[in-house]
């Protein structure tokens, strides 16, 4: 069974935010939600500064502290490694987003859904069909597309991406492409110390 | 870890450190009022305060209760909460507040409203067996919502300044003083002289008083000498930023100085009152900016060694 991680290549992300409107495109996100974000960090003083642009999304833990905290069990860990919420179970606690340590989940407020995308109170036929995946109240986050993956294609994102900065793939197949580069470009996970285990990797 | 020294960025789109914002005010008011009920009741058990005892349960059911329901997003579903008591402290707080509100109304109602005289039963080894179980039961799971709240935000390692093994202390300790000093206004006769081991009431407040100081401070020291998230967290309480009044004048000033100077001064109604106000006051801000507070840390860094 396929391990699923991602690696970010910092070096090629332009932040042209491509992957955060196909995410919320495939997802049909409410206004203000974003499974996934460009994160930008400047440095340096003119003329000698600079930015980095690094994308972060939820990085399925092996040790979830998400999973762990969850009172309900709507938290889990599927087999192929992607950590999904199950809605029906969610009670709306917020434990689990106080428990990640990326910031990466997402309460879905019951206004969300109400207010529409361009804010005027009105829903669109898009978000119709696209809400009735969501419960209100309950708290979402990234899933890898599983819906996609388990077609056999990659997540939104990764294929939106213009420069390839996002590569998915079997982390327990060395010959994939997000191992290679974690092996050949020494990929860093986000806060090792939190003992997380995260499955997002980033190379530079 | 990242080791710049980040900014605090909100909900911006830059690399540094954000507010949590999910636990919002109804769970800090949830967590006020199961901490506060359970030590009130805590308090009255042991100075013999039947009117104590019902408020504390009446806090703990009613208030805290209706409180963490308005925060849940489905509460519909708050049933669930119950479910995974082997590794959540949200289970294990939910299933205590159960054991502990059952188990303390049983308790007032057949020991102390004379529930069991009535039956008959009260001179029985099966009632004295009964009363003494439920008193028990009433006690260790006043306690243990005293403390789980604590325990339940300690357990989350991604907000470093609410990582530290004394906030389930702090908790602890800040409940039982605020027990004292509600029940001794409710209920002015009770403890007025010592009662078995423990003290007059003044005097317990006193003490208790004097370690819930000893324990906030330890928990600021632990975070000023912490992760760099502790540091500026602490930074937001007491250097800068919209908390720092509401910390140094309702905490420390109102919560916890005024009360130290008046328990020092021979009682009265009007210092009691005093005292009470000024306690709930700090307790709630306190309980209140630990939430506020809180930080995620910087995700990870790639800005060049400079």
């Amino acid at each position: 069974m396929a391990r699923y991680g991602m690696v970010f290549d910092i070096r090629r992300c332009i932040g042209c935010n491509a992957c955060v409107v196909a995410c919320k495109q495939e997802n049909s996100l409410p206004d203000g939600v974003f499974f996934t974000r460009t994160l930008s960090e400047d440095y340096g003083v003119y003329p000698n500064a600079g930015r980095v642009y690094i994308p972060t999304l939820c990085n399925h833990c092996e040790d979830a502290p998400c999973e762990k905290v969850c009172p309900s069990g709507a938290t889990y860990t599927r087999e192929d490694g992607i950590v999904m919420v199950n809605d029906a179970l969610c009670i709306g606690c917020n434990s689990c987003a106080v428990a990640c340590p990326y910031d990466q989940r997402t309460s879905l407020g019951k206004d969300l859904f109400e207010k529409g995308l361009f804010g005027q109170g009105k829903i669109t036929d898009f978000e119709k069909q696209g809400y009735t995946r969501f419960t209100p109240g309950t708290v979402s986050k990234c899933d890898f597309c599983s819906e996609r993956v388990d077609s056999g294609l990659d997540p939104a994102c990764v294929v939106t991406c213009p420069t390839d900065a996002r590569i998915f793939g079997d982390l327990d197949d060395p010959e994939s492409k997000p191992s290679k580069l974690i092996k050949e470009r020494g990929g860093r996970p986000p806060m090792p110390e939190k003992n997380t285990r995260p499955k997002v990797y980033y190379v530079t | 870890m990242a080791t710049r020294d980040f900014p605090i960025v909100g909900d911006s789109l830059a690399l540094g450190y954000r507010f949590q914002r999910h636990w919002n005010q109804s769970m800090a008011n949830a967590f006020f009022c199961g901490e506060l009920g359970a030590g009130v009741f805590l308090a009255a058990f042991l100075y013999g305060s039947v009117i104590g005892m019902i408020v504390g349960v009446l806090i703990t059911a009613i208030l805290k209760t209706y409180f963490h329901l308005s925060h849940m997003g489905v509460p519909e579903r708050s049933w669930r909460a119950i479910l995974r008591p082997d590794r959540s402290w949200i289970s294990r707080g939910a299933i205590s507040i159960v054991f502990f509100t059952g188990a303390a109304i049983l308790y007032i109602v057949l020991g102390r409203l004379g529930l069991l005289g009535w039956l008959g039963l009260a001179d029985s080894a099966f009632g004295q067996g009964l009363l003494w179980l439920v008193q028990l039961v009433a006690v260790v799971f006043a306690m243990v919502v005293m403390v789980y709240h604590g325990f339940a935000i300690a357990d989350s390692s991604s907000i470093a300044f609410w990582n530290t093994g004394l906030m389930p202390v702090s908790s602890f300790s800040y409940s039982f003083f605020s027990g004292l000093v509600v029940t001794m206004n409710l209920d002015p006769r009770a403890g007025a002289e010592a009662v078995g081991m423990m003290p007059p009431i003044h005097s317990a407040a006193l003490i208790a008083l004097v370690l819930t100081i000893i324990v906030l401070a330890a928990m600021l020291q632990a975070a000023n000498r912490g992760a760099p998230g502790a540091r500026k967290s602490l930074g937001l309480l007491l250097r800068e930023g919209p908390y720092v009044k509401a910390f140094y004048g309702l905490v420390v000033l109102a919560g916890l100085v005024l009360p130290f100077v008046l328990l020092f001064a021979p009682s009265s109604r009007i210092s009691d009152v005093l005292i009470l106000v000024g306690v709930l006051a700090g307790y709630y801000t306190f309980r209140s900016l630990v939430f506020k507070v809180g930080l995620y840390d910087p995700i990870i860094s790639f800005a060049p060694e400079s």
